[in-house]
Order: structure tokens, then sequence, then C-alpha cells
């Protein structure tokens, strides 16, 4: 009642910290190219996992990108939730002076699979080896899969609505389309999004009871999600912050709107549950494009979980096409996430960050490693397709059963 | 070891436990202003009164992590050290 306009959410900064790239640039440029950086895990304590394969983020300079105290207070999901929301409200041009004289105008939400795995693994060994008065106190907090919502806040003095979003992988896509509701709601500003650094021993060894989880030697080989050889998910570490913004209030302060997010929606189907996530995900799909106004033939590209898993991968595909009917079998289908592994709650983010630089340069990144497709899907491979692009459909399903839809559109040029 | 804590013991702490790097010499100035003006929140004092009764096998006293500033600290932790020893 109180809006005189109807308030749009706009996305108009983008902040990574990748496996393959650490700024957006580097990331978009390696992406497009179809650039695999997965590898060997090489990372402290972890040669002996049967997890041989990830996209580990290792041109990361922590200390450069964030203050001393916080790598004492902090894991490393924080360090890299901090460094890319400072790239996201970079990117946005967005300073002090734009949170229009009050701090609660800009809010924080992030989501995360694992925490601060790193960190709790140093105190729970300071406390089996030397006993707990040797458990440090940011301990309380560090390991908490809330922690970066919490030191974004506190490091960039933003008193707006803060939330973390714990949905599974697919609570990456939740947190942005929590952000855009609080946009519409009245918010200006949303720093949004989610980082994961599941590459450590603990960690690592949690992970080894998932049975998606790629257990393949060959980087190469490793994950290949829609083929005969599908064998499983690699893990990754790193993500993306996006700025969300009220779109009037972005367009007044000279902002650059990258994309609009429509529409959103959410399933459970279970843990594992393979085959019933078809039914799930095409129910989000229906109900994210329902939200954005948008029919199934609008949709020119669709980003796919691509979990590598056949009977995921199968539900996956028929899933596209139960929601897109006909025009399923079509439209371009992409995973660049083959060429980085699956950061947890961070791969939606990160395909959501790339469909953003997508629809701004008509350009679809290819899938790396992976060729002959056993699924009726038109996958791109290979080499980037030029593509007209004005509205993308990006999806995430989580191992414990959650499955998300987010339609995002082309920012107009300028819509006042 | 000492059998008092220093200004110097208090900088090395606060960078070992919380990550704040407060040179000596600006420590002492500034022992009146609070732990908070440099960056040290109730998390990080709690932290060096950990490492401080680790260093001493012995505990502080209940207040010494409501300390407000490193003078007050300093006063409290020393005057309980001289009455434990």
């Amino acid at each position: 009642m109180s809006e005189p306009y109807p308030r749009r959410a706009a996305v108009t900064g983008i902040g990574v910290v990748a496996p393959n790239g650490t700024s957006a640039e580097s990331f978009w440029k390696s992406t497009r190219e179809g650039i695999s950086v997965l590898d060997r895990v090489t990372r402290e304590g972890c040669g002996h996992l049967p997890m041989r394969v990830a996209g580990e983020v290792r041109d990361f300079d922590a200390p450069a990108a964030v203050e001393e105290r916080f790598l004492v207070q902090t894991d490393r999901f924080t360090h890299f939730a901090m460094a890319a929301a400072d790239r996201a409200l970079d990117d946005a041009e967005f300073g002090p002076a734009d949170e229009d004289g009050s701090p609660f105008s800009v809010g924080v939400v992030t989501a995360a699979g694992s925490g601060g795995g790193e960190f709790g693994q140093r105190e729970l060994q300071q406390l089996w080896g030397k006993g707990s008065r040797f458990v440090g106190p940011y301990q309380s907090i560090a390991w908490f899969y809330a922690a970066s919502t919490g030191q974004i806040s506190i490091r960039r003095g933003f008193k707006g609505p803060c939330s973390v979003v714990a949905a599974d992988e697919a609570g990456g896509l939740d947190a942005l389309a929590h952000a855009a509701r609080a946009v519409r709601r009245g918010t200006d500003t949303i720093v949004a999004g989610a980082t994961e650094a599941p590459l450590a021993p603990y960690s690592g060894v949690c992970q080894l009871g998932y049975r998606e989880l790629s257990t393949e030697a060959d980087p190469d080989r490793a994950y290949r999600p829609f083929t005969a050889q599908a064998c499983g998910f690699v893990p990754a570490e790193g993500g993306a912050m996006l700025v969300v913004e009220d779109e009037r209030t972005a367009r007044e302060r000279g902002a650059r709107v990258r994309a609009l997010v429509a529409g959103h929606a959410a399933t459970f189907t279970g843990a594992s549950r393979w085959e019933e996530s078809r039914h799930g995900l095409a129910h989000a799909v229906a109900g994210a494009l329902d939200e954005a106004g948008c029919a199934p033939e609008e949709i020119d590209a669709v980003f796919a979980d691509a979990l590598g898993v056949p009977e995921a991968d199968r539900a996956e595909a028929l899933a596209i096409t139960d929601a897109l009917g006909a025009h399923g079998r079509r439209v371009p289908v992409t995973a660049p996430k083959t060429g980085i592994g699956r950061g947890y709650c961070a791969a939606p983010v990160l395909d959501s960050a790339a469909a953003v630089l997508a629809l701004e340069h008509g350009i679809l990144p290819p899938t790396p490693n992976v060729y002959d497709i056993c699924h009726d899907l038109d996958l791109v491979t290979t080499r980037a397709r030029a593509v007209e692009l004005r509205t993308v459909l990006v999806l995430s399903r989580g191992l414990m059963g959650s499955n998300s839809a987010l339609v995002l559109r082309r920012g107009a040029a300028d819509a006042s | 070891m000492s059998d008092r804590i220093t200004v110097d013991e208090l900088a090395e702490l606060m960078k070992k436990a919380a990550g704040v790097t407060v040179a000596p010499e600006e420590l002492q100035q500034r022992r009146d202003s609070g732990f908070d003006t440099f960056g040290i929140d109730s998390l990080g004092l709690l932290g060096v009164v950990g490492e401080l009764e680790n260093r001493y096998g012995a505990p502080l006293p209940p207040d010494a992590e409501r300390c407000k500033s490193p003078r007050e600290f300093l006063d409290l932790v020393n005057s309980s050290l001289v009455a434990g020893a």
C-alpha cells in the first residue's frame, strides 16, 4: 500500500571467489572458454581421502582480502564470503553514501551447507589433544553456518534485515530469492549469496558418506553429468555474493541493472530420492515461471543442476521437459559447474552469476568435460554458444532433497 | 616468565587470541581506552584470559573478562597474580 510503484529486485553487482577465478571477470572468461580447473585435491590433510578430485580456490590471498583479526576469528568460508561481498559491492559501485543515510536499508542473506569445518576441526583437536581450556572462544561463532552473514554485516556496518538460509545446496538459490523478497518488502539493498570451504580433512570425511560423491581420480573423468559415464559429482570451494537492489533505487543512484530476479519456487522430495526429484524440480520450475509471469517458451536457456548421478540426471532432464513441454527439448541447457565442481550452496549462486553474465553478453558458456549426452537435452558442450538471451532459468537440487528454481531476466537498459 | 603481565605481553596475546595488532607503545599510551577501540570484542578478551590462565596454570578472577580497558585489565590481573603468588 505504501509503495507507489511495484518494487522489483535487480542484480547490480557480482563478486566471485571461484576455483576458476577470484574476480567476476576472470571467472567469466574461464567459464566462457569452458576451461576445466578440476584437479587432484592438494589441501593439507586431504591427500589420503577417496575424494580425489575437487575444485580448489588456489589463488585466493586471504591476508590481502580480509583484515588480520578476521583471519584469526573466522573460517575460510567466511573469508571467501567477506571478499566476495566486497567485490560485489565494488562492482555495484555501492559505497557508504548509497545507504541513503540509513544502515538499516542494507541487509545480508547467505546460505551455507557445511559452515566453518576447518576452523572447527582445529579447535576440536585442541579440545581432545590438550583439553577444554585450550579451545578458543571464537569457536563459538566461526564454525557456525550463520557466521558469514553476521561477519559481513558487522564488518560493513549493515543493519538491515539479515538472514541465513539453511536449505541444502538449493539454499543458494533460496538465498537470492529471499533477498529479492526482502527488497520487494521495502529494504533497498541486500548482499546475498553463498560461499563454502568443504575441502579440509574433517569436512572431507563428512562428505565420504555421500554415495553421489565421485571417487574417480582422473580430473577429466570425475564429473560428467548427462553422460553414460556419469560417476557422481566433484566438490568445490569458493562461491559468490550478489548485490540485489530495488530496481528504481538502483537506477536513481546511477547503478547498472544487470538482471532482474523475476521468479522462484522451492520444493522438497527427500534425501537422495532422485527419481522423485523429477516432480519436485518440475513443480519448482512451474512455481518460478508463475511468479515471474513467464511462459515456458520464454525461457532462453537453462543452467542445470547436473548432479552427475545417472538417476538424478535422468530426473532433471525429464523435469525440464515436464515443466517446459516440447520447448524443454529445444532450449539450450548448460552446466558450467563441470569445470569447477559443485560448491554445495555456492554452486547455484555461481551459476546465477554466470547466468547474469551470460544474459549480458548473449553467450552461453559450455559444459566442460562433457560429451556424448545420453538424455534428450540440447546441452551446450565443447564451446560457448552465442544466443540472444532475455530470460534464463537456474536449477538446483540438494543431496538432502531440496529442489529450487530461479528465473532471471536481462536488465533493461533503462526503464525510466 | 615474570610474575607480572606487561603491556608487551598483553599486546602479544591480543594478536594471538584475537588477531588484533597493536604496538606495545601504543597500548601503553592508550591504556585507558576501551578494548573495543582496539578491535577487541568480548570473545577476544575471553581468549586473552584463556591464554593467560593456561600460561600461568591458574584461574583469573571472573571479572577479568569484563574489564573495559587495558589498564583496568592489567591492574586486576596483576594484583590477583601477586595475591595468588
